[in-house]
């Protein structure tokens, strides 16, 4: 049997701006196996983060809330878990990366300390004990000289070792679920090239399940195992990753897939998706992708699509795949 | 034949970033040895990673800063020590575009007086003409003319790449000297954004030296491409001969190292080992010794000459005619 580590159900999060709700996320649907690599992607301003965070439930200094819906994690439902449970959970059973390392890690703290913080917290270890495991750890995502480094600041570290330094940092408890926020988006790639191969290893190594959250397509594909498109704080489409490649049913997975510039490829011009992403103050009625859509219809800017099955493992919001009609309004 | 418009030979810029008077000097050495041309209307490509000397040549090359050593010559026209007060010239003819349109961009400063800015410094035309030239430019680069009269901070990456565009082309340069403009946005609007340069290049004959860390994105712009390492150009070629047949080790490696977007392509990667070393201390020999897969003792003695290979193509590269054995 194949177990959800996690799911979210119809997640619904807000911003309070002067006295007002702002709606970012509208209703997010999402579930991640064991050991499973499920791909977050969509361009910037469409939700992915917030989804994140709100897993966390990471809010402090914002007026982020969540609104409506559940993320059960093992069964338990997160969004009803009070800031001391969360705590518990968060570095050891469900830890998170992020694009900038420095996020999580403290500038006046030895790299040493900060994971043995973390460890003898979390797994009940000695001080002795923990700085083994906090070594073992480092070495395991490819530092070669851990012992040293534990006594080295995190300004003294290239932006590759920073980034292995966090993925240690949120691998040392061995996480069953593990958030990743454009993990590799501000490294070269030669070293995203070491970041991605470690991870994948990780993950074979614990089983863990990852979220991976990226608007590359080139990292999509070499990494996850189904993916979630998302725009406008919705999901519009999800599949498993080679059928989402070779077959994507929405106008915008397609518009995104053709964008991109491939090697090898000698196309003079390249497709785009005209426009931009809709701010959340301004969400166009109907399908919030139809002012961008070449597809659109009549009925896409009244009504918004359902999720519809194309088959048992690939979903889509849009009004070209919809079983039931809808009635247009007369005019 | 096309006309050489820029020519660039062992150019050198060494930054001082330690030593007073009683303190030992210390110096980053951002470009050791670059040389390349661009013809007339083509585009030339650089591309490496983060602190390779891109952006530091392409300043050198609009003199915004100083060459240490080396030439640069514009139609012919040494450029590369000029004072900056014959620059007016070079800076008609060569324009920049950089990542960050916001950041180049005054957010206090209407569109209108963004792109018209160049105009007032660099020629002598009337008001009424600047304006006509200002919307001309709005609707070459494909925005509504009605946004004259806003400011930056109201639009996306993408327009503000626009109006960064528009800046560059309105006093009608030869060379635009590009600086990873579309790294910031999405591939959705990034695509809009290569799709309008390349329709003005051809429109208007321009020669770009197009810098960017994304190999895709280069090789669906360039004629020609140079990649960098740690100051230097490793291998040099045009588009063409780059990809079908990389030569060296590094640019190997670079272009094996891009995920592609297609999980039937899915393959385990042979990673380069081993951080880029740091330009205040680069290593002995060639400097991609340290994570060079095929690198042998003569490779820390020696600095590798460029060589040229085949006519669309030269290789720094000591071994390079073994590579091709194996
Ligand atoms: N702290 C905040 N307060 C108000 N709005 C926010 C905040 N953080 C993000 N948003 C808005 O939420 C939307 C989704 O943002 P985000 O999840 O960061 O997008 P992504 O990660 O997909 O680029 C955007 O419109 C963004 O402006
Ligand atoms: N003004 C400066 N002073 C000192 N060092 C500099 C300066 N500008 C660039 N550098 C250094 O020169 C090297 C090359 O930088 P840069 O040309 O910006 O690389 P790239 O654009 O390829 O990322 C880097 O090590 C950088 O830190
Ligand atoms: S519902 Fe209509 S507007 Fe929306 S994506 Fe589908 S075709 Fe386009
Ligand atoms: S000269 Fe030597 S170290 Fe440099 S790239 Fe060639 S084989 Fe590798
Ligand atoms: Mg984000
Ligand atoms: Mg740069």
């Amino acid at each position: 049997m194949n177990e959800n580590v996690l799911e979210v159900i119809n997640l619904e999060t807000i911003f309070k701006r002067d006295q007002q709700e702002i709606k970012i996320l509208r209703g997010v649907n999402f579930s991640i196996q064991r050991g499973e690599v499920l791909g977050l992607v969509g361009e910037s301003g469409s939700g992915k983060s917030i989804t994140s965070l709100s897993i966390m439930k990471l809010f402090h200094g914002t007026s982020g809330e969540i609104k409506n819906g559940s993320i059960s994690f093992h069964g338990t439902d997160l969004t009803k878990l009070d800031e001391a449970s969360m705590r518990q959970l968060r570095g050891k059973k469900i830890s998170m990366i992020f694009q900038e390392p420095m996020t999580s890690l403290n500038p006046v703290l030895k790299i040493g300390k900060q994971l043995t913080e973390s460890i003898e917290m979390h797994m009940k270890l000695t001080r002795k004990q923990s700085t083994a495991h906090a070594i073992k750890t480092l070495k395991s995502v490819g530092i070669g000289r851990a012992e040293e480094l534990m006594n080295e600041y995190p300004h003294q570290l290239s932006g590759g070792m920073r980034q292995r330094v966090m993925i240690a940092m949120a691998m040392a408890c061995e996480p069953e679920l593990l958030i990743a926020d454009e993990p590799t988006t501000a490294l070269d790639v030669t070293i995203q090239a070491q970041i991605l191969e470690l991870m994948k290893q990780l993950k074979e190594k614990n089983d863990t399940a990852i979220l991976l959250i990226t608007h590359d397509l080139g990292v999509v594909a070499e990494m996850c195992d189904r993916v979630v498109v998302m725009y406008a704080g919705q999901v519009v489409e999800e599949a498993d990753v080679f059928e989402l490649f070779a077959n994507p049913k929405h106008p915008y997975t397609k518009g995104l897939i053709n964008s991109v510039p491939k090697i090898g490829d000698r196309k003079e011009v390249l497709d785009s998706i005209p426009g931009n992403v809709p701010s959340p103050q301004n969400m166009p009625q109907g399908c919030k992708f139809a002012p961008r859509c070449s597809n659109a219809m009549e009925k896409c800017h009244e009504h918004e699509p359902e999720i519809e099955t194309i088959t048992e493992s690939h979903f889509c919001s849009c009004w070209l795949y919809a079983s039931k009609e809808v009635a247009l309004h007369a005019k | 034949m096309q006309n050489k418009l820029l020519q660039v030979k062992n150019l050198k810029k060494q930054f001082q970033v330690a030593g007073g008077m009683f303190e030992k000097k210390e110096f980053v050495n951002a470009v050791i040895d670059v040389s390349f041309e661009i013809k007339e209307g083509t585009t030339f490509s650089l591309v490496g990673e983060s602190g390779c000397g891109k952006s530091t040549t392409g300043r050198l090359i609009t003199r915004l800063i100083d060459p240490t050593s080396g030439s640069i010559t514009l139609n012919g026209n040494e450029v590369g020590y000029l004072k900056q007060s014959e620059l007016g010239d070079l800076r008609e003819t060569v324009q920049m575009i950089f990542q960050d349109p916001y950041a180049s961009l005054n957010p206090r400063m209407k569109v209108k007086e963004i792109i018209e800015e160049p105009l007032i410094i660099h020629t002598k035309l009337s008001k009424g003409e600047r304006e006509n030239l200002v919307l001309e430019m709005l609707n070459i680069v494909g925005l509504n003319t009605e946004y004259a009269n806003r400011y930056a901070h109201e639009f996306s990456g993408g327009q503000r790449q626009r109006i960064g565009i528009a800046r560059a082309l309105i006093t009608k340069p030869k060379l635009i000297i590009a600086d990873e403009p579309v790294s910031a946005l999405d591939v959705s609007i990034q695509s809009q954004i290569l799709n309008l340069l390349k329709k003005l290049q051809q429109e208007y004959q321009l020669s770009y030296l197009f810098i960017s860390h994304d190999l895709s994105v280069v090789e669906h712009i360039s004629n020609e491409i140079g990649v960098m390492y740690l100051g230097s150009i490793v291998e040099i070629a045009t588009k063409e001969a780059l990809f079908v047949n990389p030569l060296h080790p590094y640019t190997k490696a670079l272009i094996a190292s891009v995920p592609v977007a297609d999980p039937l392509l899915r393959r385990k990667k042979e990673t380069l080992k081993g951080d880029i070393p740091n330009p205040k201390n680069p290593p002995t020999g060639c400097t991609f010794h340290t994570r060079c897969p095929i690198a042998q003792e003569l490779c820390k003695l020696e600095v590798p000459k460029m060589r040229q290979i085949t006519e669309q193509q030269s290789v720094a590269c000591h071994f390079v005619e073994k590579i091709e054995e194996v």
